[in-house]
């Protein structure tokens, strides 16, 4: 990194005047953000802490709304149109399922916001919310969930698309530089992660639960997009690294562990970490008895190369679909007295853990959620030991968490000022039936009732020990994705429609908002015009805010 | 390995809100559901609230109850979606004649067998639409790999392939699975936890609420009604949570808990109205009453044995 950045340090002092307005000096990438966010979690290391502290505990109540941006996706008039699929039918781009829902969390790059759902990406004025351009892309299928943003190198943008293919854009038009396809939707592969500049490196992951594929992280070229490294998920063959956790090459490779989080890096490691995807057949075992690596773990990966550094795994032979997909949030602390460097995930299975991001050590692990009752407790190595009995059977089991977890992919959040991990959690029971016998399931292999959620929490977490220091149980609904700042303020959807602040401290509310639909990704902040800006997706909006003057 | 929990909430949200309009109902949605979804149920017509309930499918498998709402355009819906819905007599068709020439080497369940793959896990199938990749190879053969070539009609390869392809579909579309057996319990342990340790008594009785229950419900649903009693989004009045709202004057407002978060809470009253009120704090004083407290209570306790002795037992209650 000394060595590009030295780079990049001569070469803007040649061509200074070549930075064109628009364009994401790299720089931003390495230092918490204040008048960008240029990449997914706003840096590398995935905390979400913001150093502005323009708003803060004394004046939020002055806090307004400064306007809001709704998204209307599809063929509309106007839109810059891409794609491998057939023109959409009237309604079909924007009436999926799911619904519109904002999970995308805005790239902002000098005054100017990007994002997406999926099939779609925008171009929106960070200061007044006016749509620049709007780019849609003509699906060939795949699940529509959700896509989580794009990822900018120079004056590029790039996201991935749910029939997964990695798509180039121009950020000034938004018109199309290239599209190249990553991954078979006819497999049931389906992409969802924002991609991850990290150099000359665009970081894709994808997704697919459906009937038992691969997973795999890949590099692409940002001016190119042609392929740089692949890692996959799982050993490709008998004698490779890992294979002993499989009974067969059959079963490793078609073992799941998918990639659809965007990871988090450590410039001067040259690691880039992600949490894999949980194992196929998703909750059927019997074919792969074992440990099924490098699924539901915690993996570092080498930068240059893709090559697996270490890898710590969170939920062994999973079958609760407790992937491990959230956010390995990045800082550097004290346990036991000595000084390191660390790695924090609150886990879908209901663990909190906290490594040595050097060597992938552990030294933490504790559950979070009080109900959870699958695991035995921890081995030697910190790593959760699951209790057989709680897999899914025929006649029924009652696990807690169910599929959906303690926690799932909204963003967590880290503020080195009270030392606390923020996350939200959820506390609920389901019962799993194992459906398929077979020695050879295929897809899930069993299904779930719910029994009932008991609640949905923010809870603050001290990373030395795991223990949850305060905690707020929301009386109805549940959290989304999370941020702080240096002016003292926690972040939370509260999963009745409104944005709340709290005190990180202690969890006091603050400051809330009602909005037109439940905050659906994680709120972001920067500044411009010496005002800090607030900006949050709920439903199909972006609403931002800013202080009354 | 994807989030479920937001998508019914996310398809309820869609509802008109033409319907929103507060009332008076027989039933109303439980807690979880948003402002937004405030839609009467009352007033909707049976199949589309058959609808609602559908799509609650998609987020958490339920009793497959419903049709999936409106089949979502190709390709949208996620796992299941883009699979096509063959009749029975093609995919029998398809059957006989893949178990008579392939099952030898595929298997008969077409996962693979002694000398042939996984057909289920085949590129060429998955890529295949009505046969013509399938036809490719069944007409050539792959002699390389020793398999022979079969002189099949085009007919006989389309049945094959929607065969092949409802097969995918099964494992790719969790919605239809099906589950196979809860009953595996014993009923006389059942009925000694129902009547100790599990504390049963206290609200419910043989021959009183849960008379003839084993007659009413099928195993499975007892045994989901055991631990969940709330199933779906409807409540009646009898297992609803029920607030009493005190306020700063004095006077108290109860009625069945519609909504609540840290700012407002929202009632049904007796009178059928919809009743809101703002929160600060502790300001107004609230009682909440959940009478399905004591099932919630043993989620904690419950060993799955116990569970299935329960639903043993009270599937005796005929």
């Amino acid at each position: 990194m000394k060595i590009a950045r030295a780079a990049l340090t001569i070469w803007l002092i040649a061509f200074p005047a070549w930075l064109p307005a628009q364009m994401l000096n790299p720089e931003l990438l390495l230092k918490p953000p204040t008048n960008a966010w240029p990449t997914y979690n706003g840096d590398y290391s995935g905390r979400r802490f913001s150093t502005l502290a323009q708003i803060d505990q004394s004046n939020i109540k002055n806090l307004n709304l400064a306007w809001i941006y709704r998204a209307n996706p599809g063929e509309t008039p106007g839109a810059k149109v891409g794609g491998e699929g057939p023109a959409p039918l009237p309604g079909q781009s924007a009436g999926n399922p799911f619904g519109v829902s904002i999970k995308a969390t805005p790239l902002m790059v000098n005054g100017v916001l990007y994002f997406t759902t999926p099939d779609n990406t925008w171009a929106v004025d960070a200061r007044t919310g006016s749509e620049l351009w709007h780019y849609f892309w003509r699906t060939r299928g795949g699940i529509h969930i959700g896509n989580r943003g794009v990822g900018m190198y120079g004056n590029w943008l790039y996201f991935e698309t749910p029939d997964n293919y990695l798509v180039s854009l121009d950020a000034k038009t938004g018109k199309e530089r290239w599209h190249k396809e990553i991954a078979d939707v006819k497999q049931e592969y389906f992409s969802t992660p924002a991609p991850i500049v990290v150099g000359n490196h665009v970081i894709v992951g994808t997704g697919g639960d459906s009937l038992d594929v691969p997973g795999f992280l890949e590099a692409h070229d940002p001016e190119t997009g042609d392929l740089q490294w692949k890692w996959w998920s799982e050993p490709l063959k008998k004698g490779d690294e890992g294979s002993e956790s499989w009974p067969d090459e059959n079963s490793m490779r078609h073992g799941g562990g998918m990639t659809w989080i965007p990871g988090t890096y450590d410039p001067e490691l040259k690691l880039y970490y992600i949490g894999t995807g949980n194992p196929n057949p998703v909750m059927a075992g019997q074919s792969r008895r074992g440990d099924d690596l490098y699924t539901c773990s915690i993996v570092a990966l080498d930068i240059e190369t893709g090559k697996l550094k270490w890898y710590f795994q969170t939920s062994p032979h999973d079958t609760h679909d407790w992937d491990a997909a959230q956010t390995p949030v990045l800082f550097d602390g004290e346990i036991d007295g000595k000084p390191r460097k660390l790695l924090a995930q609150a886990n879908r299975n209901g663990y909190f853990f906290v490594l040595d991001r050097v060597t992938g050590k552990n030294l933490v692990s504790h559950p979070f959620l009080e109900t959870m009752n699958w695991s035995k407790g921890v081995d030697a190595n910190g790593r959760p030991i699951p209790n057989e009995a709680k897999e899914p059977q025929v006649p029924g089991v009652l696990v807690s968490p169910p599929s959906g977890g303690a926690t799932n992919w909204p963003p967590p959040s880290f503020d080195p000022e009270t030392g606390l991990f923020y996350v939200g959690t959820s506390a609920s029971y389901s019962v799993f039936y194992l459906t398929d016998t077979d020695p050879h399931p295929e897809g899930y292999g069993a299904t779930e009732r719910s029994s009932g959620g008991l609640g949905n929490t923010l809870r603050a977490i001290d990373y030395k020990t795991g223990k949850t220091v305060w905690r707020h149980d929301f009386p109805g609904g549940g959290t989304a994705g999370l941020l702080t700042t240096a002016g003292h303020l926690l972040f939370a959807g509260d999963g009745s429609q409104h944005l709340v602040a709290f005190d990180p401290a202690n969890g006091k509310i603050l400051w809330h908002c009602g909005l037109g639909g439940n905050v659906a990704n994680g709120p972001e902040t920067y500044m411009l015009d010496g005002k800090q800006y607030l900006v949050v997706g709920a439903g199909d909006s972006l609403y931002a805010f800013t202080l009354a003057r | 390995m994807m989030p479920t929990l937001s998508a019914a909430a996310t398809f309820m949200k869609r509802g008109d809100k033409s319907h929103s309009t507060p009332g008076k109902r027989d039933t109303i949605p439980t807690e979880p559901l948003r402002r937004d979804a405030l839609i009467d149920f009352g007033k909707l017509p049976r199949v589309a609230l058959l609808l609602l309930y559908g799509a609650g499918c998609l987020a958490w498998p339920q009793t497959p109850a419903a049709p999936p709402p409106n089949k979502p355009p190709k390709g949208f819906a996620g796992a299941g979606g883009d699979y096509k819905e063959y009749d029975p007599a093609t995919l029998e068709r398809g059957k006989r004649t893949y178990t008579a020439n392939c099952a030898f080497c595929h298997g008969g369940n077409a996962k693979g067998g002694e000398s042939g793959p996984d057909l289920l896990r085949s590129i060429t199938v998955l890529h295949d639409e009505n046969g013509e990749l399938i036809g490719k190879v069944v007409l050539n053969g792959r002699p390389d790999k020793g398999m022979p070539k079969f002189n099949f009609t085009p007919e006989q390869i389309a049945d094959i392939s929607a065969f092949l392809h409802d097969g995918v579909r099964a494992a790719a579309e969790r919605s239809t699975y099906k589950i196979l057996n809860v009953l595996v319990g014993d009923a006389k342990a059942g009925e000694v936890y129902f009547n100790g340790a599990g504390g049963c008594t206290s609200c419910h009785s043989v021959t009183g609420d849960l008379a003839h229950i084993g007659a009413k419900y099928d195993a499975l649903n007892l045994q989901q009604k055991i631990v969940m009693p709330r199933e779906g989004r409807q409540v009646d009045k009898a297992t609803a949570v029920t607030a009493t709202v005190t306020l700063p004057s004095g006077e108290t407002v109860s009625g069945i808990l519609h909504h609540m978060d840290d700012f407002s809470i929202t009632l049904i009253d007796a009178q059928g109205d919809y009743r809101s009120f703002s929160r600060d704090g502790e300001v107004p004083k609230i009682e909440l009453h959940d009478p399905m407290k004591g099932h919630t209570e043993l989620l904690k306790q419950y060993t799955d044995a116990d569970i299935h002795n329960l639903t043993a037992y009270l599937v005796t209650l005929k």
